[in-house]
């Protein structure tokens, strides 16, 4: 039975985060390697962008990431 | 440890060495890669060689439409500004002009020099810069921040909301203050790396064509089904109304995963003008605003006891990916502080963002670290590959390090190496030095499409891409191996989103996820091919030799021709996709360096490199080859070269070309040895991240070796290498 591909992100999900964000791990199917899991640490290095744009700042001029373009939060350009 | 394996090392042939590691592939999948390879793990030259050596192989630039018109974008001059208006009208009257868009909106702000303003189409190039730059546009200019200095000042103006500095979670591990009590030595030095930006050989860019509500897309992508869902997206369009198609592109490195600015303007451009529009970035553009890797700093404390063992860690960095992007980077790299303590800070400025460049974090976190490994055994007067040994994490299945630095150390020559401060009279002194990477990597989720046709021809159809890494060749060679044919029998049909779907090409997840695809859905085929014209079990069915015959006995089938015949005028048509157990993650490599350094120019010149990689079963040894070569090629511009400068005072870079942003040329490529482990008992690992991870790290610390003065900061430029020796002369920097 073959592994369907998802989830697509562990970083934005379609609950929390607002449609239009986007980073590169949402377009690579990976299998989380458990040792580099371990190794990794909660460093981030990713580069996310917005739809609305194509930039890394949201239509509003404000940062798109994972931590700002989350459903609620009061920003108007979220879907 | 339980899980720590008996690793024994047998060198094959001088380059090959079989690792005995525990198995990560399932050898009781149905379709388990074969234990004696014909073409497997051997060196086959690419498909596409011929087409691309001769200038046939056709990349987006090279499309020509019927009626194509050519796409210019106008970028902002300022770093910081409030677009107060835009006025396309002029443009519009310029000759040869189809059509004119806005990227910006009146009120809305540009954030860098190079950021997206406007865009024309036209019929000629140089008609279309014309025109952009005809549009007038009124900016009101905003106070901005031209480098990391700037905006970490107090009294810096806040440019970005919520502030210039983003500070993240700190990470903290074991007992501090033990830890640097029971340190012997401590050293307490800061290191810094640069901007590098990727520099595809192809620009990024793409060719967008409307028919009705139908978009064609001919993209420089890594990602043509991702490319496909960015232009439905951003267009409000159905995905089903797009097809993105990328025949050959010129490398991507992390930055091309969806249509991007320049791709939308192309589209609405195209939709506009009624007519296909080509729009591909031109090196500056390519430099200013396609991503770059950000820089790093780390100012660190670090401590050793007596007998070498690494017992305290504490670390202040920071970096900037640009304009509101992070900036992170793993550290401590690979090695095990007991205690540990790091707080990381995003720095924005007003430059072009970051974007995925091969293996992100890694390279930053290994040079510092890897830097500051040499210092601390140096300290404990160690040779600087036993006191990593002694240092390594316990051992895992894929942490091989251990392993690979007795192994290539023997081979490199390593006893040979003098310690810090080549003593040998005369100007040029050479140096060793050496580290490590380790990468996760894996994949999953491709489809594919295997057709057998009466005629004997095989088609293989899957909505990969090849970033010109071999991806063709690969298909080929597990198609050609699964079937008993020969490479050239196989033709191969990749990136087109109308083929079955398959994931982006990005952090060594290709490989990985595309080969165990192609054997499940060509062994299906044959499968099929075999109970049609042998009338067996489909687990009966076997291929070898230019033949289909019963499992066991290659006598009892026929010959290749001959079954296809047999299926008249029906073809076998099989699609299927990736299963578990034919592939795995996580690799771990190990580098060495020697370099020799002029000390009256400071010009240094890398002379080789041994790269020691795993990669699990190696599909085709010399493209396998050619990722390390690529990668280390790539770490050499990251330790000597490349350098993204910004003017301190107008925060425009300074060297947006080829001219002075420098990459190596042929004459400063050393000369490159690789020992790959082949691993078939793991299945596929991509290995396009790790080999670049670790060369500039083991070119740094071979300088360091040569001339007895380390330069904690990369690109070691000769400006800097004569700096640190003056600062030696003047007191010391070890």
């Amino acid at each position: 039975m073959a592994d369907h591909p998802a989830p697509a992100s562990r970083l934005v999900t379609p609950e929390a985060h607002c449609a239009h964000l986007r980073h590169k791990g949402m377009y690579v199917l990976s299998t989380p390697d458990p040792g580099e899991l371990k190794h990794a640490g909660n460093w981030d290095a990713t580069a996310y962008w917005c739809t609305q744009t194509q930039k890394a700042m949201g239509p509003d001029g404000s940062p798109a990431n994972a931590a700002c373009c989350v459903s609620g939060n009061g920003r108007g350009c979220c879907h | 440890m339980a899980d720590e394996p008996n690793v024994p090392m047998e060198e094959m042939g001088g380059q090959v060495a079989e690792v005995n590691l525990p198995a990560s592939a399932n050898p009781n999948s149905p379709y388990a890669w074969p234990k004696e390879r014909r073409l497997l793990s051997t060196r086959v030259n690419r498909i596409d060689g011929p087409l691309k050596v001769s200038g046939r192989a056709k990349y987006s630039y090279d499309v020509r439409r019927p009626g194509l018109l050519y796409g210019r974008i106008l970028r902002s001059p300022h770093p910081h500004a409030r677009i107060v208006s835009i006025d396309l009208a002029p443009a519009l009257k310029m000759p040869g002009v189809k059509a004119a868009i806005n990227i910006a909106k009146p009120g809305g702000k540009v954030m860098y020099v190079g950021d997206e303003v406007a865009a024309v189409a036209a019929v000629t190039e140089d008609q279309a810069r014309d025109a952009a730059r005809a549009i007038k546009v009124e900016y009101e200019v905003l106070p901005f921040l031209a480098s990391v200095e700037q905006a970490m000042r107090p009294e810096a103006p806040v440019v970005f909301e919520g502030g210039n500095v983003k500070a993240s979670q700190t990470e903290e591990e074991g007992n501090l203050q033990a830890g640097f009590a029971a340190a012997a030595h401590v050293v307490e030095q800061t290191y810094a790396t640069q901007v590098q930006t990727h520099v595809s050989l192809e620009t990024h860019g793409c060719v967008c064509e409307w028919e009705g509500d139908k978009l064609t897309a001919w993209v420089s992508t890594q990602a043509v089904h991702g490319t496909r869902e960015g232009f439905a997206t951003s267009l409000g369009i159905p995905q089903a109304n797009v097809r993105v198609i990328t025949e050959h592109m010129g490398g991507g490195f992390g930055s091309k995963f969806g249509p991007d600015v320049q791709g939308i303007a192309c589209a609405r451009l195209a939709k506009e003008a009624k007519a296909p529009v080509q729009l591909m970035l031109d090196r500056r553009e390519e430099h200013l605003a396609a991503g770059n890797r950000p820089s790093a700093v780390a100012k660190i404390k670090a401590g050793v006891s007596a007998d070498g063992m690494l017992t305290a860690f504490d670390a202040e960095s920071w970096g900037t990916g640009g304009a509101g992007a992070s900036s992170g980077f793993p550290l401590p790299y690979i090695y095990t502080f007991p205690n540990r303590r790091r707080v990381h800070k995003d720095v924005y400025i007003n430059a072009g963002q970051q974007r995925a460049m091969r293996a992100p974090g890694h390279p930053q976190g290994c040079f510092i670290t890897e830097m500051l490994m040499d210092e601390l055994a140096d300290r404990v007067k160690m040779d600087p590959i036993e006191f990593r040994i002694r240092n390594l994490p316990p051992q895992a299945p894929n942490a091989m390090w251990r392993e690979y630095f007795k192994v290539g150390a023997a081979k490199f020559g390593w006893d040979k190496r003098h310690p810090t401060g080549d003593p040998t009279p005369g100007p040029i002194k050479r140096g060793m030095g050496c580290a490590a990477n380790r990468w996760g990597g894996g994949g999953r989720g491709t489809q594919a499409q295997c057709e057998i046709l009466p005629d004997g021809g095989v088609v293989v159809r899957c909505g990969t891409q090849d970033l010109g890494v071999g991806t063709r060749t690969l298909i080929a060679v597990i198609a050609a191996e699964t079937l008993g044919l020969q490479v050239k029998d196989i033709k191969v049909e990749i990136g087109d989103s109308n083929y079955p779907f398959s994931g982006g090409s990005g952090g060594s997840t290709t490989a990985p996820a595309v080969s165990p695809a192609i054997r499940v859905t060509v062994t299906k085929a044959l499968q099929e091919l075999g109970t049609r014209v042998l009338g067996v079990p489909a687990d009966q069915v076997a291929a070898s030799g230019g033949r289909v015959h019963v499992k066991g006995n290659p006598s009892k089938g026929l010959a290749w021709a001959e079954a296809c015949r047999k299926l008249q005028t029906t073809p076998v048509s099989v699609n299927a996709g990736w299963e578990p157990g034919l592939s795995a993650s996580g690799s771990s490599g190990v580098q060495f360096a020697e370099v020799s350094v002029d000390i009256e120019t400071g010009v240094t010149k890398v002379e080789r490199i041994l790269c020691v990689q795993d990669c699990g079963l190696i599909v085709n040894q010399l493209t396998a080859e050619s990722q390390c070569i690529g990668g280390m090629i790539m770490g050499v511009g990251y330790a000597l070269y490349e350098d993204r400068i910004l003017d301190r005072n107008t925060a425009m870079q300074v060297n947006p070309n080829m001219e002075w942003y420098l990459v190596p040329g042929m004459s400063d490529i050393p000369k490159i040895d690789i020992m790959l482990m082949n691993q078939p008992e793991r299945g596929v690992i991509g290995i396009g991240e790790p080999p670049t991870i670790s060369t500039a790290a083991a070119i740094s610390n071979a300088v360091a070796n040569a001339i007895g003065v380390r330069v904690r900061s990369i690109p070691l430029t000769p400006q800097k290498v004569l700096t640190a020796l003056e600062g030696e002369r003047a007191g010391g920097t070890l």
